[in-house]
This record gives structure tokens, C-alpha cells and sequence, in this order.
């Protein structure tokens, strides 16, 4: 077996107490998983597992109390280091639950503000973020600012500017847990459309199992605090998928029941 | 529709103001209460002789120029400082007594060191603009959402990127919110140390027509200095609305207030 692209091995997290108090529970311990190039990994878990917490700690905009962070096998965050080094120098892109769109800036303006700070903002950056613009639908909006917006639009905005400069590893925390039904299952289209162009890495974490199924090659469940992978499930549907017709799917039943057990 | 609604309502409450005035010198005599009448012919005879414009100007320079010192270096302290919270924790308690400090206590002080002239004026509206100014500033960059630095640094921005495409634009409506009131303020200071001591201005205006007992000129002086304080205001807000355009309007605000 090859090596993983990204891997994380005894990852540990506990917040600092306050002086003269006991010492924080562990939220995160002992947590291990990798996942390979141009895999769509799925993480599972109840609410306050401390899901968000372990995506920032890979994405480094959170400190890890132990633990290390491998790339393509090097280790990029040793055991306890003191300094942060958010997006891993640029090999993690991150969409957050909340949009995070600067609110003076325009939807081309948004999408282009990774190359810009990157200096890589050249014609060849310019028509990349056009092409996304146009696969998730937002042309014709380019100009507008994000207060003009639906949340939708907003999500699609945030989902193609972390694309649009390429990072080796997607993390995605709860991206379309903020919107509507419909849209969100627009949304999780868009995204398998945009991902069979370029079958990024990606770590997806939801609370939703269906979700889960219908958009990752693979799914860890994770358990409540101190959070730990309680199992893994290969999800064995061929792509490109279909996400309004996953339900009908044979099989679906059964792997959705059998994640379903182990959450509880 | 609705402009023009406005503007209409606008008229009328101008004119029951005018009534108002107008009964007032009916009562206490012109003497004691000039009407709008003459006060507004004196305006205008006033700027045709140019008079106005030129004792305007000295006032609306030394605003100008107190707003310039003092608004400068206020919006760039909260900037400089806004890794150093301890530096800004140590300023702090300097920073409030020259907040609350009256400044036109200082305005005769000013006078002495500074003489009559322009200088002595742009001391005391410095010392208005900069502490208004340097809170404004200050609210906006501790306003700052971190979420969106981590974003920024996330997507490989450093430091001074950040600090540019983020903090920046973030404090900027603070940066507004702090000159619609500081620069307004700045030239009714202006006009206020101009009455204590001075020999041109809007200020030496209404101290003329006072020593002369001609309350018209007086009157028409006031008109002068509200005219102008008006100017800026609508100077500044049209300023905010085109660099802000980013901004929710602040109308469908209201409209979403209403309607719930």
C-alpha cells in the first residue's frame, strides 16, 4: 500500500483549564485515521465529538496538545509544537461551516483572494475561478457583495474559493448544515460535480449519515468524548452518483443502519 | 416616491421652525430676537460681499487642518498598536482623561501659547478630533472578526496582507461612525475658541454682532457656522456611502425591523 497523502496519529486535544482549577477533560485522544490521494473521506459523530475542534487542528488554526500531522509521510506538526502554521503552508484548504466571505469584497473578488494574497493572480488564475463560477452557477453574479446573496450563493462562493487555488487536502466542516433542504442537496451535487473534475482530497465532516453515504468513498464514525474512531465503512457505490437517488440505492438501507447502530 | 415624500416633510418642519421664529421676534421684539427674514437677507448679503465666504474659510481651515492632525494619527494608533494590547491597556486611563477632558477649558491655554491667530484654533479642535477619533478606530479593529484573519492566514495571507484586506476594510465603517461626529464637532470648536479670542472667523462674527448690538448679524453668523457644520455632514455621509457600498443599507434594516 502506498503511502497516505495525509495522516494524523495519536491526536490529542484539552482545552487549558483555568488556574487553580482541575484540569479540562480530553475532547480528542488517541485519534488515528489517514486518508489517500483523491479519496472523499467522511467523518461521522454526534454533536460535540469535537468534530470541528479536530478539523482545526489538522488545518492548524487550533494547537493539538499531542500528537503529530504526517504529508505524503513527512511530518509537518511534531508532538506539542508551539507554533502554529495555519493551512499547512497551503497544502490543507479549509471551508468552514460559516461562509467567512469578506463582506467588502464581491463574489469574483472573494473567489479570486487566495491567488491574490498568493501572488499568483494571473490570467490563467482569472479564467480557473470564471470556469468554477460558471459550474456552480453563479454567473452573473460576480459583481455583487455578499449581503446580495442568498446562503446558498454564499456556500457555492466559500466552496469554489478554497478550490480555486488547489489545495492537495479539502477539510469541509458541516458546509451545507446551514441551509435548506433543497438546497442543500444542490449543493452536495455541486460539489461531486466539481469533484469528479479534479477528484480532490477531501475530508468531509457531517452529523447527517445520509450525507455522509452519498458524497464519501469511505466514512469513520467517531465516538462521543474523548473522541476516537469507533469504526470505518467503505461505501460501495460507483460513481459519478446521483445524490437525489442515493436513497434508492441497493444496499443503502443496509449501510445506513449499520452507521446508524454504532452512533448511538 | 418615498425621496420625494422626505424631502416634502422636510420643507413643512422648516416652515413651522420658521413660524416659530418668526412669533418668537414678534414677541421679544427684533432688538432682542431678529426674524428669519433679515437674517437671511444679511446671510446673503453677506456672502455676495464675500465677507461670509472669507470668515468661513478661516474657520473651515482651521477645521480642516485640526481634523487632518488629529484624525491621522488616531486611526493609525489602534492599527499600530493592535498587536500590543498592553501598550494599548497602558494608554488607556491617559487615553479616557483626554477623552473626557473639556476642551475648551484647554481653548485659553491654547490662546496663550499658540496666539489668536490659526493656531491657537487648530490646537483645541486637534485635541476634540483626535480622542473621538482614536475610540472610533480603536472599537473597529477590536471588532475585528478572527474567524475571517484564520480564513485569510488559511489561505496563505501573512501578516501585513492580513492587516491590509481584513483589519482594514473591517474598521473602516468604525473609522466613518468616528468622523460624522468628530469633524462636525471640529468646526463648532473652531467657531466656540474663535468667540473666547480672535480677529477673523465665524466666531469673530457672532462676537462683532454681539459688541455692536446688531443681533441680525449675530443671527446670520449662526446660520454661517449651522450651514456648514450641514455641509460636512452630508460631505462625510456621501463619502460613507460610496466606499461602503458593501454594506447591507442600512434602510432594509429598518424595513426588516418593521415588518417583524
Amino acid at each position: 500500500m502506498s503511502v497516505p497523502l495525509l495522516e494524523v496519529r495519536n491526536l490529542a486535544k484539552r482545552f487549558p483549564s483555568r488556574q487553580g482549577r482541575e484540569p479540562m477533560p480530553w475532547v480528542i485522544r488517541d485519534l488515528s485515521f489517514s486518508v489517500s490521494e483523491g479519496e472523499f473521506l467522511t467523518l461521522i459523530g454526534p454533536s460535540g465529538s469535537g468534530k470541528s475542534t479536530l478539523l482545526n487542528m489538522i488545518a492548524q488554526i487550533d494547537a493539538a496538545t499531542g500528537g503529530d500531522i504526517l504529508f505524503a509521510g513527512d511530518t509537518i506538526v511534531a508532538s506539542g509544537a508551539k507554533v502554529l502554521r495555519p493551512g499547512l503552508d497551503r497544502r490543507v484548504g479549509y471551508v468552514t461551516q460559516d461562509d467567512l466571505l469578506l463582506p467588502w469584497r464581491t463574489t469574483i473578488d472573494n473567489v479570486l483572494f487566495p491567488l491574490e494574497v498568493q501572488g499568483r493572480l494571473d490570467d490563467k488564475g482569472r479564467a480557473h475561478a470564471e470556469t468554477l463560477i460558471k459550474a456552480v452557477g453563479l454567473s452573473g453574479y460576480e459583481r455583487y457583495y455578499p449581503h446580495e446573496l442568498s446562503g446558498g450563493m454564499r456556500k457555492r462562493t466559500s466552496l469554489i474559493r478554497t478550490l480555486v487555488y488547489d489545495p492537495p487536502v479539502i477539510l469541509m466542516d458541516e458546509p451545507f448544515a446551514a441551509v435548506d433542504a433543497q438546497t442543500r442537496t444542490q449543493l452536495q451535487e455541486d460539489l461531486l460535480r466539481l469533484w469528479e473534475m479534479g477528484r480532490k482530497t477531501i475530508i468531509f465532516v457531517t452529523h447527517d449519515i445520509a450525507e455522509a453515504i452519498a458524497l464519501g468513498d469511505r466514512t469513520l464514525v467517531l465516538t462521543k468524548q474523548p473522541t476516537r474512531i469507533a469504526s470505518e465503512h467503505h461505501i460501495p457505490f460507483r460513481r459519478p452518483r446521483n445524490v437525489k437517488d442515493i436513497f434508492a440505492l441497493e444496499g443503502f438501507a443496509q449501510v445506513y443502519e449499520r452507521i446508524r447502530a454504532e452512533i448511538q | 416616491m418615498k425621496r420625494y415624500r422626505r424631502l416634502t416633510d422636510r420643507i413643512l418642519v422648516c416652515i413651522v421652525l420658521l413660524a416659530f421664529w418668526q412669533l418668537g421676534s414678534w414677541i421679544f421684539g427684533t432688538y432682542w430676537l431678529s426674524t428669519p427674514w433679515l437674517t437671511i437677507s444679511r446671510f446673503f448679503t453677506s456672502i455676495w460681499s464675500g465677507e461670509m465666504v472669507r470668515q468661513a474659510g478661516y474657520t473651515v481651515e482651521e477645521a480642516a487642518l485640526g481634523a487632518v492632525i488629529g484624525a491621522v494619527p488616531a486611526i493609525i494608533l489602534p492599527f499600530a498598536l493592535r498587536r500590543m494590547p498592553t501598550v494599548i491597556a497602558i494608554l488607556d486611563p491617559f487615553m479616557i482623561g483626554g477623552y473626557g477632558l473639556p476642551k475648551l477649558a484647554l481653548a485659553p491655554l491654547f490662546i496663550l501659547w499658540f496666539g489668536i491667530g490659526i493656531e491657537s484654533k487648530i490646537a483645541v479642535v486637534v485635541s476634540i478630533v483626535f480622542f473621538i477619533e482614536y475610540y472610533a478606530t480603536l472599537s473597529g479593529v477590536r471588532a475585528l472578526d478572527t474567524k475571517l484573519v484564520q480564513m485569510a492566514q488559511l489561505v496563505g495571507a501573512n501578516e501585513r496582507q492580513v492587516a491590509r484586506h481584513v483589519v482594514f476594510p473591517g474598521a473602516v465603517p468604525n473609522i466613518f461612525a468616528g468622523l460624522r461626529i468628530a469633524l462636525p464637532i471640529g468646526i463648532a470648536v473652531a467657531v466656540v475658541t474663535e468667540l473666547i479670542s480672535s480677529n477673523r472667523g465665524l466666531g469673530y462674527l457672532v462676537q462683532m454682532g454681539a459688541m455692536n448690538f446688531d443681533i441680525t448679524e449675530v443671527f446670520a453668523a449662526i446660520l454661517g457656522a449651522t450651514v456648514l457644520v450641514l455641509a460636512v455632514g452630508y460631505a462625510v455621509d456621501g463619502t460613507e456611502r460610496i466606499l461602503l457600498r458593501w454594506r447591507a443599507p442600512v434602510e432594509s434594516l429598518q424595513q426588516q425591523i418593521s415588518t417583524t
